[in-house]
Order: C-alpha cells, then structure tokens, then sequence
C-alpha cells in the first residue's frame, strides 16, 4: 500500500516538472530567429502567401496564446503538424521513436551484461591483471568518440570482415513485422518470425556496442568502487565465515549491497543515450529520433522539436521514477516517505 | 583435544613489508571448555581467531600448525577450509547490526549455512530455521525468520547471529567480542545462552574480549595476550586469584571492586608496541614496574609458574627454568638470532 502512495505521489510530482519543460522548450524554440512559415512555404513563396501562412500557422498571436494552444492540442494527442515531413508530428515519432528505443534498450541490455560483471571481476581482483584489463577496456571505451568508435567498427566488421551489416534495421528486401511495439525484435518474436527477429538482432549489434561502449565502461568502474566499499563490511567477512565460496560472496551478498549507485548510474545513462543517440544514429543510418530531432532543428519544425523534447523528458523521469521504486525493492531500509 | 595451535605466527603485509602480528602462539581449547584470549585492543586476539578460521587478508603469512580434531587444517586448500568453516568451527562477531546482511531476511540468513553444509530439503531447512531460533530464545519464531536485522534490537540481532553459527552444530565457536556492542543486561543474557548452548553441544569456545567480567563469567581457562603474544595461562580462578605476570596484574587491577575505596584505579602507563617496531626482549619490558637489566635484551620464554599456569616473565624464571630447561634456551636461541 505504502509502495502504492508512493508511486502515485510521484507521478503526480511529474505534472509541475513537465509543464516547466513544455513551458521552456516552447519558449527557448520561440526566441530562436528565424520564420518557420517562410520554410514551410519554400525559398521562392512570395510575401502574400507567408503571411496567410503566418496567421494560419498561429505565429501572429502572441507567445503565451501560442503556447496554451499547443498544450491544449498536446492533451488531446495532437502535436500538430511537422513543417518538414508535412504530416502530424505524432506519426513521425511513432515511427522513429521504436527505433531509438530498440536500440536503447539493447545497448543498456549489453551494459549491464557486461559492464556490471566485468566490475565485479575488477573489485574482487583488485589490482591484479583482470582489474588492470578492466581499467584499460573502461577507459578506452570512455575516451573514444561514439562516432569514431562507430566508424572504425564500420570499416572492421561490415567492410574489411563483411560479418556484420552496417546500416538499416533489417536486411534489404525483408519486410518489417507487424507493427505491435514497434521494435523489429520484439515484434518478430511476438509473431514469430525468427528470420527478421535474427536479422533485426544482427542489425543492432555495431550500433548497440558502439552506444554502450561509454556506459560499459562508466557501469564498470561504478561497479568496481561500489563493490570496493561493500568488500570491506562485516557482514561479508561474516558470509565467508559462513563458508561461502567467494563467488557466492560476490553475487551473493557483495553485488545487492552495492546497487544503489549502479542503480543510479543506469537510469542516468538510459535517458543519456535516449537523447544522444544522434551521432550513432547518423553513422550507422539508423532511422532513429536522434535523426529526426536533427533534420526538425535544422528545419526550425517546432512542433517536432517540442514533441520529441517533451518525449525524452517523460521517458527521462520516468526510467528515475522506476530506478527509485527499485530502489525500495533492493533495500527493504529504506522507507517508501 | 579439539584444537591446538602450535607455535602459529602471522605476518601481514603493510607498506610493502611483511609485519608479523602474532609470534608463536601456542594454545589448546578441549571440548566443552570455554578458553578466553583477553588483551588490550591490537595485541592480536581477533588476528588468533581469524588465522584459526583462515579468515585473513590476502597477503598474510601464516606459519606453525593449527589443529582441529587432530587434523592439520593450515594444509587445507581454500575450498577445504570453505566446507569447514560455518559447519564444523563458526564465528560471532562483534557488531550484530553490521555483521548481517542488511537486505536479507534474518531467516534466510541462517538457511544459508544450512544450504552450505547440509542436504536438508527446503521444508527441512525452514523447520531448522525455526528450531533454531526456538533454540536461542527467540519468541514468535517464525515472525522473526521473515524480517530484516534493522527491526530487530541489539541483543535480538545478536540471538541471530549465534543462531547463523549453530545452525550446523559446530564444534568449535569463536566469539569476537559478542556482548561489547551490548547493553550490560543483555550481554549477561547472551552469556547465559552461549553457556547453555555449550554445555547442550559440547562445544569448545574461544571468547575473545577485552572485558574481564566476561570472562569470570564464562570461561574455564584464560589465555592473556601482549603485543601478539601469549605472555600467561592459567584457569580462569587461578589467574584472578594469583596473576604472575605483570601485565595480567596490571589489567585485574584496572577494574573496579565493590567495596574497595581506592582513590584511582590502577593503569599500565605507557602504550603498546607497534607491530614493525617490536623491543628486541620483553615486549612489555617498557610499561613495566618490575623490569630488569635481562628484560631489555632477551625475550622471557613461557615457563610454568603453578599447575597448569604458565607465564613469560623473567621473574619467575629460576624457578620455571628448573622446571622447563628447554624453554630457557629457546629464550637464548632468540637472542642469538636476534
């Protein structure tokens, strides 16, 4: 029941911090200088037909007229329409949305699949060979740029090796699956179709490891202090003197105590990559939000830009309020006040 | 006998050099008989229980032979030593509240050794649980096994913890200081329940402490040790009655008597010796009121000084060395290679 109020408490606190972000991302894009009608109607429209699409398009009234209306709109589900892709805005992100969220998604999935045992490793063989390689792996996985990294992945794997594809979603000449989440995998698994859920797994691979290549090696050296910090408690030396074996210790008893801070780190990391995804994105031509948000900056589209803005906020606070609900799951301490 | 430590010494590694910590300790703890190692805090009693457990650091150097039912146990590979510990020897530590796992349930807690060193099935390791908390005076058994060490009280947790290191019937307890993080009403409680639980099991005990009314409540034989060696052994009556050693004179006077006015309790001056910077004779030799010119350069060896009391002082030295030649010369042959 506690875990419950809690919960709704917390989304409700959500409504005031998104109204804040609509309010600013309305404005912010407002201010910037620049006439979406004249882009709308093209380099060779003349005066005439701008300004009816001026007063068509709402930019005459003033800001705040503008805003209210686009809130009203939003609650109804309209995000209005792109100036870009001329048609609503709701379309396009349920069409590039699953894409970055697929991608996301798995490379969070190969983060915690490798960043988080690879800290343990590090921790429990603390400056010994396997800790020193993991310090080595973490840090060049951090300094390398995404794209670059992306690149030379390109040039290795898809070019020289010809192993892996090197952009796109799927296999050309496979159609998509059903449209059910959106997500090639998940959707070819719900209908059955394991020739595009393997080529839709293939696909992801180079762009996946290139996005978690920065979060595995943060995930790992979080992983690694934490673990350092528990090591040190009573009540391990208590589970050895129990006679556990050191990797039941590890997972067993060390990994749970030091979550917390991993924990954090995830749903940091997961809104991080939902909005940096562009330079993956763009080198691996996966038709993503990241590419989407670019084309509607570059365009000045503002119902685009908000709309993706306010996605990424939802999802950002969102994944937080789950990491904090997780939190009580892990440590029956903490109190749900 | 149930274990016998033979002239174990452990070295650990600090800023890049080896320190020995213990230095030829040699004791023997019988079944059904509590053995209290006492000590000021650093003269390495906890460091005697853990090299017992082979709970160590990872670059310690342990030496001599450790026995348990007259099986060598220093030979004994890490996972050997793993089936052992918490099954046939279990440890009570300090502080019940840091020393359970704070995200498990209690009564999982204790399963878990049972998962470690029995067959029981699932249904059977839940009736234990439950037995066992029964067994060290838990009421609404199986309330308790579901909830977590933070919303149990001190004396409760620490209930827990010899529940966790009876769970398998050992025959050998260690305890480090189970009652110091204890209300005094409390702690005469648990020390009620360890001697139960001695006598229904018969366990051999070490208790570890610091504070001598533990060990005049519970103990059978007393082991004092300084700067990470034994300096005297004796019953437990014996040693209150008639101390030999200095040090052990010194520690029987700093605690208070009800009845005696003294105008300030008697403490021994000075601090201990650290561990890489240890006197080349007597390790006490400094604090102490009656040293000698012999103290300074030759370490005293452990000689008897009454029936089954020993001491390592040279002032009883004449006396033992007729009864103990070959301690004498140990004590020359460290000079020499000192």
């Amino acid at each position: 029941m506690d875990a419950l109020r809690y919960t709704v408490k917390r989304i409700l606190l959500m409504i005031p911090i998104l109204i804040g972000i609509s309010i600013l991302t309305f404005f912010i894009s407002n201010t910037i200088p620049g006439d979406p009608a004249r882009l709308a109607a093209g380099p060779y429209a003349d005066a005439k037909v701008i300004e009816e699409l001026q007063e068509k398009m709402g930019l005459n009234d003033p800001v705040y007229v503008q805003y209210f209306n686009y809130m009203k709109n939003l609650l109804q589900g309209d995000l209005g329409n792109s100036n870009y892709s001329h048609q609503p805005v709701m379309e396009d992100i349920k069409q590039y949305f699953p894409a970055t969220l697929e991608l996301t998604f798995f490379s969070m999935f190969i983060t915690i699949l490798i960043g988080i045992p690879l800290g343990v490793i590090s921790a429990s063989k603390k400056d010994k060979v396997a800790d020193q390689f993991a310090r080595v792996m973490a840090l060049i996985g951090v300094a390398m740029p995404a794209f670059w990294l992306g690149i030379i992945f390109l040039l290795f794997f898809y070019l020289k090796l010809g192993v892996l594809p090197g952009s796109g979603r799927l296999d050309t000449g496979l159609a998509p699956p059903e449209t059910i989440t959106g997500m090639y995998t998940i959707d070819a698994l719900l209908t059955g179709n394991w020739t595009v859920f393997k080529s839709a797994v293939i696909h992801l691979i180079l762009p996946g490891i290139t996005q978690a290549a920065v979060t595995i090696g943060m995930i790992t050296r979080m992983t690694r202090s934490s673990m350092l910090e528990v090591l040190r408690s009573d009540y391990i030396r208590t589970a050895f003197a129990k006679g556990g074996s050191e990797k039941r210790v590890l997972y067993g008893h060390a990994l749970r105590n030091g979550m917390m801070p991993i924990m954090t780190l995830l749903g940091m990391t997961f809104g991080h990559s939902l909005g940096g995804s562009v330079l993956v994105e763009s080198v691996f031509s996966w038709p993503g939000l990241g590419k989407y948000a670019v084309n509607a900056i570059t365009y000045l589209d503002f119902p685009a830009v908000m709309a993706v803005t306010i996605l990424i906020a939802v999802l950002f606070i969102l994944v937080n309020l789950i990491i904090d609900i997780l939190y009580q799951v892990v440590d029956p301490r903490l109190n749900y006040d | 006998m149930l274990l016998e430590l033979n002239d174990v010494s452990l070295s650990l590694k600090r800023d890049g050099k080896y320190v020995k910590i213990l230095d030829g300790i040699s004791l023997q703890v019988k079944k059904g008989e509590t053995v209290g190692i006492v000590g000021e805090s650093g003269c390495g009693k906890s460091m005697t229980a853990l090299s017992v457990m082979r709970l160590l650091p990872e670059k310690a150097k342990l030496e001599g032979v450790i026995q348990l039912d007259h099986e060598d146990i220093t030979s004994y590979s890490k996972r050997k030593m793993e089936k052992i510990r918490g099954n046939k020897m279990a440890m009570i530590f300090q502080d019940p509240l840091t020393s359970l796992n704070p995200l498990h349930t209690v009564g999982r807690q204790i399963e878990e050794t049972l998962i470690l060193h029995t067959d029981l099935n699932k249904e059977q390791r839940k009736r234990r649980v439950i037995e066992l908390l029964n067994e060290v005076g838990l009421p609404r058994a199986d309330e308790i096994a579901s909830e977590y060490p933070h919303q149990l009280s001190g004396g409760m947790r620490q209930r827990i913890m010899i529940a966790v290191a009876m769970a398998c019937n050992p025959s050998l307890l260690i305890c480090d200081e189970p009652t110091t993080a204890l209300d005094v009403t409390v702690q005469a409680q648990i020390l009620d329940l360890m001697n139960h639980l001695k006598d229904v099991n018969e366990m051999g005990i070490i208790m570890i402490t610091h504070d001598l009314g533990v060990v005049a409540e519970v103990c059978d034989r007393v082991v004092v040790m300084y700067a990470g060696k034994i300096v005297e052994q004796a019953n437990v009556k014996e040693l209150f009655i008639n101390p030999k050693h200095p040090y052990t004179k010194g520690l029987l006077e700093s605690i208070p008597k009800l009845g005696v006015k003294k105008a300030k309790l008697g403490s021994i001056p000075g601090m201990v010796p650290s561990p890489d910077k240890m006197p080349k004779g007597c390790r006490f030799y400094e604090r102490c009121s009656s040293a000698m010119e012999v103290c300074k350069g030759t370490t005293p060896p452990m000689s008897s000084v009454g029936e089954e009391h020993t001491a390592a002082c040279w002032l009883y030295e004449e006396k033992g060395g007729e009864m103990n030649g070959s301690s004498g010369s140990e004590g020359l042959e460290a000079t020499l290679h000192n």
